[in-house]
């Protein structure tokens, strides 16, 4: 019941993808090939949960022949990615109908992806997506991975909610973007893609949460000690993010039972749906034990700005809601102590029209890391998921260097070539605006 | 805690209003009345003096401020293992009652909490727990003899740093009560010399993980602790704790490099972790150049971040681990130099063989392949003037070139010797780059040899053209063809107009021959 399709769209979208069900089927103790040890699945049974095949319904889907096969749709509009993971680890794990590819790619545009090259696709996405949806008995939503920057991530995704909005009106979408970073940049274009994306996503979109790749690569390079991080140790880090989010939906768990409860906790405004997302405690493996950290450093250490996984500067902003996912040992009367000590800084600035502030949540799970990975195991950690007035700076930054180009209008004949008109950009770059205005509005005091 | 002072509690760990202290002294300090405690502080400026007072010293500190007298009742010795797991995770009766859920405030705002009943529920069946947390608990010493066992035997991770664990045996007895225990932390705890009693059989028997960071243990200590008095028993003295696999010893810096050689048999050691403990040099003295050696013959994975590395030989010796596969050596003097990174990283690829990843970075293989080549043509000079011949058989190389370079005869074999045409490196001057020819003219016998000075980049279709220039010759008529002084009698026709001569690999001091 209430199960959750994944869907992964584009480069970006798949590699996490990848990284996210080899971090699940570790969780769950499934094996690569879609089959779970017989004692493995004793100890599921044994576990202090009770209904917890239910949960693991969630994500993954039974079949009569005791395999596990997950709930997800792989898409990118090239092979190339989608063959690393056909002949990848993990390629009996999926059904070959999960993965679907296109001939030509999206280059980086977004007309391409969500115009030409994109509607000749869309049919068959739609068709698959309806087939995994028959298999569930009751679908909550959709997740949605995806980059901004990139063409099928960009274009592709904004063609894809439309069309979901219009065949499953009543379902919620979460989306986990990875957001252009600001100063490490995969693509010239990326400013044009993200607007114009956003735009279209939004009213579809019911939260979107960001990560980008430059707080990654800091915390990856600084924290975990890694020379020069990969997208393969980025990768890793980020799923922990989306494992402690959507922890509750795969282990029975109190808080955010299903994926409503996300918007109604975090969305105040339909419109003002990005949180950030911060993880601690993030330690080296190497340090495994170095620094012990209790409930209330690891509470304080996602308040600080090294830890979030988008760079922007909370203390700029004012806090609308917060979602605090514990996960591990932590004593609830260490939790309540935490969060006291929290509400003497000053630093914590909620604004004043938000009733509750906090919502919190425990999982007894601690989360799994992969072996060999660069992140240690934490017998406490936790996930928060804040939305911030702050995140303005973000969309701030892109629009800015959206205009930088536009006022010369440069690269847009690559956008025009495809089908689009000038007029599209104009009205892209107007909501983002006003997008910038109701954060200002909503961060305002009475 | 009690009034009575018996001798017994003079080094034991205490706890004073969060500082932890060592008892140095028990007894009365005249004038004042009443019995005193003699503490050393684990922080050496939190006391007011060094144990002596108005004259008389009662015991002895390390630092002027680092001691204090204490009434006894002030002082907490405390608790036991049980009771410390029993105050954290069992539900107190008073919250039973309140069956609602538990509302914080902070500031205006109300934070709902949900579910933390069920949770308190799980977590007070001690018997299920697996893991625990005991970390700052006041944990002194084990209880009595098997409550733990009884109560909760399944644990297999227990945290007990910054405890007040004041001896190994104390530690004993707690780990022989926990008979699955795989992981145990006994950081920030110091940990009186064991007293020489040996653990019981199966104490430890599990133990996959000890951590013991900061407990101011020597390393001799360490091994007493972890293998019993060989006279006591008939098998290797590490058979205690043959199934250890990660031993972190950062931040000791009582341990230099020839202790090392007291943990190098563990037969199933695969991680070691030796950051920041001032480690300058290794040294296998087992094994020759270019051999392994039997040390450490699991070991897979070694951590020397924040040390003293500044010796290329380190690594040197690196390679001689068995079965090494990861490194990662950050913040060290010699790969500290920011400019050289990229420098640093290819020198050690080269030198150390069997390594897949470095500084968390897997070494794709044309990374190593692009390493080796480019240290085997670095230091191919040096290795000339070693002794080093191409024909690899010839090689009589110096120790000293050997002991820096152990791998270089391996990449010889793998890559080949390198030649003299790689090792040159003039500078870019254009009048080097010139080759220096001689032209010939066979069917003209009259014809004087000219000597030229042509760019070996220039094409045949140009030199032709020079030539048809100075013979008055149609330059379709000319037919170009050259032969080395090396491989005489051996002529390689020019027949391509729009090569150059570097593709025809014509070299300084060959001989061009022009016919029509």
């Amino acid at each position: 019941m209430r199960e959750c399709l994944s869907i992964h769209v584009g480069q970006a979208g798949i590699q996490i993808g990848d990284a996210c069900w080899e971090l699940y089927c570790l969780e769950h103790g499934i094996q690569p090939d879609g089959v779970v040890l017989d004692s493995q699945h004793n100890q599921l049974e044994n576990a202090k949960t009770e209904h917890t095949n239910a949960s693991f319904d969630t994500f993954f889907r039974e079949t009569r022949a005791g395999k596990y096969v997950p709930r997800a749709l792989f898409m990118d509009l090239e092979p190339t990615v989608i063959d690393g993971i056909r002949t990848g680890q993990r390629r009996s794990l999926f059904h070959p109908e999960q993965l679907l590819s296109g001939k030509e790619d999206a280059a980086s545009n977004y007309a391409r992806g969500r115009y030409s090259v994109g509607s000749e696709v869309i049919d068959l996405v739609l068709e698959r997506t309806r087939k995994l949806a028959e298999q569930c008995g009751e679908l909550q939503g959709f997740l949605i991975f995806r980059s901004f920057g990139g063409g099928t991530g960009s274009g592709f995704t904004s063609l894809l909610m439309e069309r979901l909005t219009g065949e499953y009106s009543k379902k919620t979408k979460l989306e986990f973007s990875v957001y252009p970073a600001p100063r490490v940049s995969t693509a010239v274009v990326e400013p044009y893609n993200s607007v114009l994306t956003t735009h279209s996503t939004t009213e579809h979109a019911d939260c979107t949460f960001m990560v980008d790749n430059e707080a990654v690569y800091d915390i990856c390079h600084h924290k975990l000690g890694v020379e020069r991080p990969s997208y393969a140790n980025i990768n890793r880090l980020m799923v922990q993010a989306v494992s402690s989010i959507t922890a509750s939906l795969r282990f029975e768990g109190p808080l955010n039972v299903d994926l409503i409860e996300f918007q109604t906790n975090l969305v105040p405004y339909p419109r003002i749906h990005f949180p950030i997302t911060t993880f601690a405690p993030i330690v080296s493996a190497d340090k495994a034990y170095h620094e012990r950290f209790s409930v209330s450093d690891i509470t304080t250490a996602c308040f600080e700005s090294s830890n979030q996984l988008v760079k922007c500067d909370p203390r700029l902003g004012k806090y609308m809601a917060c979602c605090l996912l514990y996960r591990g040992d932590v004593v609830p009367r260490e939790a309540n102590a935490a969060i006291a000590a929290m509400k003497a800084r000053h630093s914590v600035q909620f604004v004043d029209w938000c009733p509750t502030g906090f919502k919190v949540g425990i999982n007894n799970r601690p989360p799994t890391v992969m072996p060999g990975g660069d992140l240690a195991k934490a017998h406490q950690a936790l996930c928060m998921l804040s939305n911030t007035t702050a995140i303005m700076q973000a969309w701030a930054r892109l629009d800015h260097k959206f205009d930088l180009m536009y006022s010369k209008r440069a690269f847009l004949h690559w956008y025009i070539r495809e089908g689009m008109e000038e007029a599209e950009f104009l009205e892209a770059r107007e909501d983002l605006a006003a997008l910038e205005t109701d954060y200002e509005e909503a961060g305002q005091s009475f | 805690m009690s009034d009575t002072l018996t001798l017994d509690v003079i080094g034991r760990r205490v706890e004073v209003n969060g500082e932890h202290a060592t008892v140095r002294f028990a007894g009365v300090v005249p004038p004042v009345a009443g019995p005193w405690l003699g503490v050393e502080w684990d922080n050496p400026e939190r006391g007011k003096h060094d144990g002596s007072h108005e004259g008389t010293v009662y015991f002895k500190c390390r630092h002027p401020t680092g001691g204090s007298f204490i009434r006894p009742k002030k002082v907490n010795f405390g608790i036991d293992f049980l009771t410390a797991v029993k105050n954290r995770y069992v539900l107190e009766d008073e919250l039973q009652e309140d069956g609602k859920e538990q509302t914080v405030t902070i500031g205006n705002k109300p934070v709902e909490t949900i579910g933390f009943d069920s949770i308190m529920k799980q977590q007070s069946q001690l018997s299920k727990l697996q893991e625990v947390s005991l970390r700052n608990c006041a944990v002194s010493c084990a209880g009595e003899k098997g409550g733990v066992a009884e109560a909760c035997p399944n644990i297999r991770n227990v945290d007990l740093s910054k405890n007040l664990l004041s001896s190994w045996d104390e530690v004993m007895r707690i780990a022989d009560q926990l008979r699955h225990l795989e992981v145990l932390n006994l950081s920030e705890n110091k940990l009186k010399f064991p007293s020489g009693s040996a653990p019981l059989t199966g104490t430890f028997s599990a133990l996959k993980v000890l951590v013991l960071n900061r407990t101011g243990i020597t390393w001799a200590e360490v091994i007493v602790c972890l293998c019993p008095p060989a006279h006591q028993m008939q098998v290797m003295p590490t058979d205690v704790l043959q199934t250890i696999k990660l031993l972190d010893l950062s931040s000791n810096q009582l341990i230099d490099e020839n202790q090392l050689f007291l943990i190098a048999h563990l037969p199933r050691l695969e991680q070691l972790i030796l950051s920041d403990i001032g480690i300058s040099s290794i040294h296998f003295p087992d094994a020759g150049i270019g051999c392994k050696t039997s040390m450490f013959p699991s070991l897979q994975y070694l951590v020397v971040n924040d040390n003293q590395i500044s010796q290329w030989s380190f690594f040197n010796e690196l390679d001689k681990l068995p079965s090494l596969r990861a490194l990662s050596c950050l913040r060290n003097p010699l790969t500290k130099d920011d400019k050289d990174t990229q420098t640093t990283r290819q020198l050690i690829i080269a030198k150390i063989g069997q390594l897949k990843t470095l500084n968390k970075c897997e070494i794709l293989p044309e990374e190593r392949w692009g390493a080796e080549l480019d240290y085997r043509r670095a230091f191919g000079n040096e290795w000339k003037k070693a002794g080093g011949h191409q024909d690899l058989d010839k090689n009589r190389l110096s120790e000293e070139f050997l002991a820096a370079h152990p791998r270089y005869q391996f990449l010889c074999l793998k890559y080949g010797a390198p030649e003299d045409g790689e090792l040159k490196r003039q500078p870019l001057m254009l009048k080097n780059q010139l080759l220096t020819l001689k032209i010939k003219y066979p069917h003209q016998l009259d014809q004087k040899v000219l000597e030229k000075q042509l760019p070996g980049s220039m094409t045949i279709q140009k030199v032709k053209g020079l030539l048809s220039r100075l013979l008055k010759v149609p330059v379709s008529d000319l037919l170009l063809s050259y032969e080395s002084p090396e491989k005489p009698g051996r002529e390689i026709e020019l027949e391509n107009d729009l090569k150059s001569l570097q593709f025809y690999s014509v070299e300084n001091g060959d001989c061009l021959l022009v016919r029509w």
